[in-house]
């Protein structure tokens, strides 16, 4: 049985998304335990690329896909965790990622969101171009407590404010802890518009959310 | 003048535009533009939603239609450049939004700064152009911004400049500012005036803006540069050739729909490809992998026979020392030996197109001097081959007295501005590094610049204009 999470280990470490799914439905067709398979082999696969990355021996194109890997794979596991009504899986957090209204910059973004997934907070992606309803609208489907927005240019720097300010006027900005990053933004800029946090590449977003959620 | 320097057979040039074309044709290139899909509609090419899927020959014949060379007008003709050919033009960075200062520290780009980018451009002997969005000057409003920049090239230098092309709106406000400078629209269409960048959305994409932009452009008869940069292994394959294919199928897609606008409008083939940096997601730019990115795009825009526009000063160090030179150095190099003719980012750039530095400037500076000695070539006529003065000395003896030392020295030897060839002793009274050296230099620069008298009346006509429009903006 144990054989079996070692080959979900494996196939997220390699990054192999194929058979990821192709294990996940193994697991289920053989009724063996749904959260002991994501616990002992999605997420111990991310962990070990994520420790790999922190030591500078996996790159980029391996975590990117070793978090895709994970993320349908175990995304196959909680589905019919869900249809059998049985406990969700703990995450570490659930947050609410994209790009803000006028840019379409998505690679940080991306690279933010598998650094975040790998690290094993569960990963809203909306995608570039997100006007401040959107990263709320999910928010509230999800429940998520992060809201994560990216932005590359000075020009649409305003709009993560503009998100913030969003937030006030709904009375719900306690609700979130809202996240700010990109290439132009800085601590002075998320001072200016009170983010709860800012950080200059996506290795600090970990430590930020799991500051943020302690 | 050396000869352009190749770096692809003409089989692999041949096999690049192969895989261009297969592209072009069975992938296609989005475009989000309307306008751009109703044109490429009426010119018989299959569109499916916002999908193009070109015709090999129509690519092939528009291409063709481009001119190979043009003429940029200045202000002062002195300064008219000819783009093309074996010509190289250099100019400052473009776009960034912090400056690094001597000791490295960050902050917001200002006016201020924009004022002195350009001021040094003017004054540089070794810069053609003063540029365009030298840096991205944050202290003044972004609707108008686009007015300001151009204000400034317009009241400060009276070289050549780039205009806006973010969207239709503020690139007319650029070509209507031009107009006024040069003495009506008529003027500039029949001798442009004005160049202005648009990029490609990559992988494979043209957004609403900058085909705003090109329109404009396009119409009136002034040049653009069609520019993609594939970063490869992230918005790109992480082969050499599979990005500079990619990056074949966008800026030719862009040229075909110029030429569709306005048959033999100038247009300016544009790569800033670069790679990923695997550990951080970052752009790279100072390297070979970006070095033989702008010397294959030389050779392609030679192959469609195209200006071209690559390299610069490109460096991914945060301020000025050895890394910043020798990936500058190679960069540039690479761009002027294999025939980049617009070089945008030769001066100023660092950290990957994130920052400007005045050092950097004055380094980059003294770079293009070496630089563009290096492509004039050897001398060889009658005179330069010294014969007589070589047996009038004979063997022993010295030149250091002879009138042909004394006529050919000043224009065989580059006189460098930043580099140190003091002795020991001379060095070391004050120790300073390049870095330091630069940081003198600029403000002097800065301090004695004068800038070129503006004829009052066009300049009354530019200040109206202007306010009028901010009135309308703002
Ligand atoms: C690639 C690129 C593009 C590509 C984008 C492709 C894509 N799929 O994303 C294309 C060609 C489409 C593009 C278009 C434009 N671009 Co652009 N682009 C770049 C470039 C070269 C690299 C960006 C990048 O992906 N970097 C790599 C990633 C990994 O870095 P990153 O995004 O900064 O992300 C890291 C951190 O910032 C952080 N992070 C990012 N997001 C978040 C979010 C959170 C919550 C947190 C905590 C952290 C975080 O983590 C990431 C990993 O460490 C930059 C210059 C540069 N060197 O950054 C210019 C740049 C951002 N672009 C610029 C401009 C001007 C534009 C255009 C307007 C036109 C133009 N001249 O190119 C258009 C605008 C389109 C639009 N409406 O958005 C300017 C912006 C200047 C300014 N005034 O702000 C820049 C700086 C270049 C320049 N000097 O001119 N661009």
């Amino acid at each position: 049985m144990s054989i079996i999470f070692d080959e979900i280990k494996e196939a997220v470490i390699d990054g192999d998304e194929d058979l990821a799914v192709e294990l996940a439905e193994k697991v289920i067709a053989e009724g063996l335990d749904l959260v002991e398979a994501i616990e002992k082999g999605y997420i111990k696969g991310i962990e070990e690329v994520g420790a790999s990355w922190k030591t500078g021996e996996a790159f980029l194109p391996d975590v990117m896909m070793a978090a895709d890997a994970m993320k349908t794979g175990m995304g196959i596991l909680e589905a019919e965790l869900a249809a059998q009504g049985g406990k969700e899986h703990e995450d570490k957090g659930k947050i609410v990622l994209g790009t803000v209204e006028g840019d379409i910059h998505d690679i940080g973004k991306n690279i933010v969101g598998a650094l975040l997934t790998a690290a094993g907070f569960k990963v809203y992606d909306i995608g570039i171009d997100q006007k401040p309803e959107a990263f709320v609208a999910k928010a509230d489907e999800v429940g998520a407590t992060i809201i994560a927005a990216s932005s590359l240019l000075t020009t649409t720097m305003r709009a993560q404010g503009e998100l913030i300010e969003y937030l006030k006027e709904k009375g719900i900005r306690d609700k979130y802890k809202v996240i700010i990053g990109g290439g132009p933004t800085s601590q002075k800029w998320a001072n200016e518009i009170k983010a709860d946090g800012w950080v200059e590449t996506a290795d600090e977003a970990i430590v930020l959310c799991k500051e943020l959620l302690a | 003048m050396l000869p352009k320097y190749d770096i692809l057979t003409d089989e692999q040039i041949q096999t690049i535009h192969d895989n261009t074309m297969r592209i072009l044709q069975e992938v296609g290139v989005e475009f989000s533009y309307e306008p751009a899909i109703e044109i490429f509609r009426k010119h018989g090419q299959k569109v499916d939603g916002h999908r193009v899927y070109f015709d090999r020959e129509f690519v092939e014949e528009m291409v063709e239609g481009a001119p190979s060379e043009f003429t940029l007008h200045a202000r002062n003709p002195e300064h008219n450049l000819i783009c093309g050919g074996n010509n190289t033009i250099f100019m400052p960075g473009y776009g960034a939004p912090f400056i690094h200062d001597v000791d490295g520290n960050r902050r917001n780009a200002t006016i201020q700064d924009y004022d002195n980018f350009v001021k040094l451009a003017g004054a540089s002997k070794n810069l053609h152009m003063t540029g365009g969005n030298v840096v991205e000057p944050q202290d003044v409003p972004d609707e108008t911004r686009h007015m300001s920049m151009m204000y400034s090239h317009i009241t400060n230098s009276d070289k050549c400049f780039m205009g806006s092309a973010s969207g239709y709106e503020k690139a007319k406000d650029s070509i209507e500012i031009t107009a006024l400078l040069h003495g009506g629209l008529d003027v500039i269409k029949e001798n442009p005036a004005l160049v202005c960048l648009v990029n490609s959305v990559t992988p494979l994409k043209f957004d609403d803006r900058m085909l705003g932009g090109l329109m404009a452009y396009a119409e009136a008869g002034q040049a653009t540069i069609i520019a993609s940069l594939v970063m490869s292994g992230s918005t790109g394959p992480a082969t050499i050739a599979g990005a500079l294919s990619v990056q074949n199928a966008e800026v030719l897609a862009g040229i075909t729909l110029g030429q569709c606008i306005n048959p033999g409008t100038p247009v300016i083939y544009g790569s800033t490809s670069a790679i990923t940096d695997m550990a951080s997601g970052a752009l790279a730019i100072g390297n070979p992998e970006c070095a033989l990115f702008i010397s294959a795009s030389a050779q392609l825009a030679r192959f469609y026979g195209v200006p071209s526009r690559g390299g610069g000063g490109l460096t991914d160090s945060k301020i000025v020392d050895a890394q910043s030179g020798y990936e500058s150095m190679m960069t540039l190099f690479a761009a002027s030996a294999t025939g980049i003719n617009f070089v945008l980012h030769s001066a100023g750039i660092l950290q990957y197109y994130m920052a400007m530095s005045f050092e950097k400037f004055m380094q980059d500076d003294e770079i293009a001097g070496m630089v563009s000695r290096y492509i004039k070539g050897i001398d060889m006529t009658e005179d330069k081959l010294a014969f007589d003065v070589i047996s009038k000395v004979g063997p022993g003896g010295h030149y250091l007295t002879q009138k042909h030392t004394r006529k050919n020295f000043k224009v065989e030897f580059y006189k460098p501005s930043l580099s140190d060839r003091q002795s020991y002793d001379g060095w070391a009274n004050n120790k300073l590094t390049a870095n330091q050296r630069g940081n003198q230099k600029w403000q002097d620069v800065v301090e004695n610049y004068v800038s070129p008298v503006l004829d009052p009346d066009v300049k009354q006509k530019i200040d109206e204009y202007i306010a009028k429009r901010s009135k309308e903006l703002l």
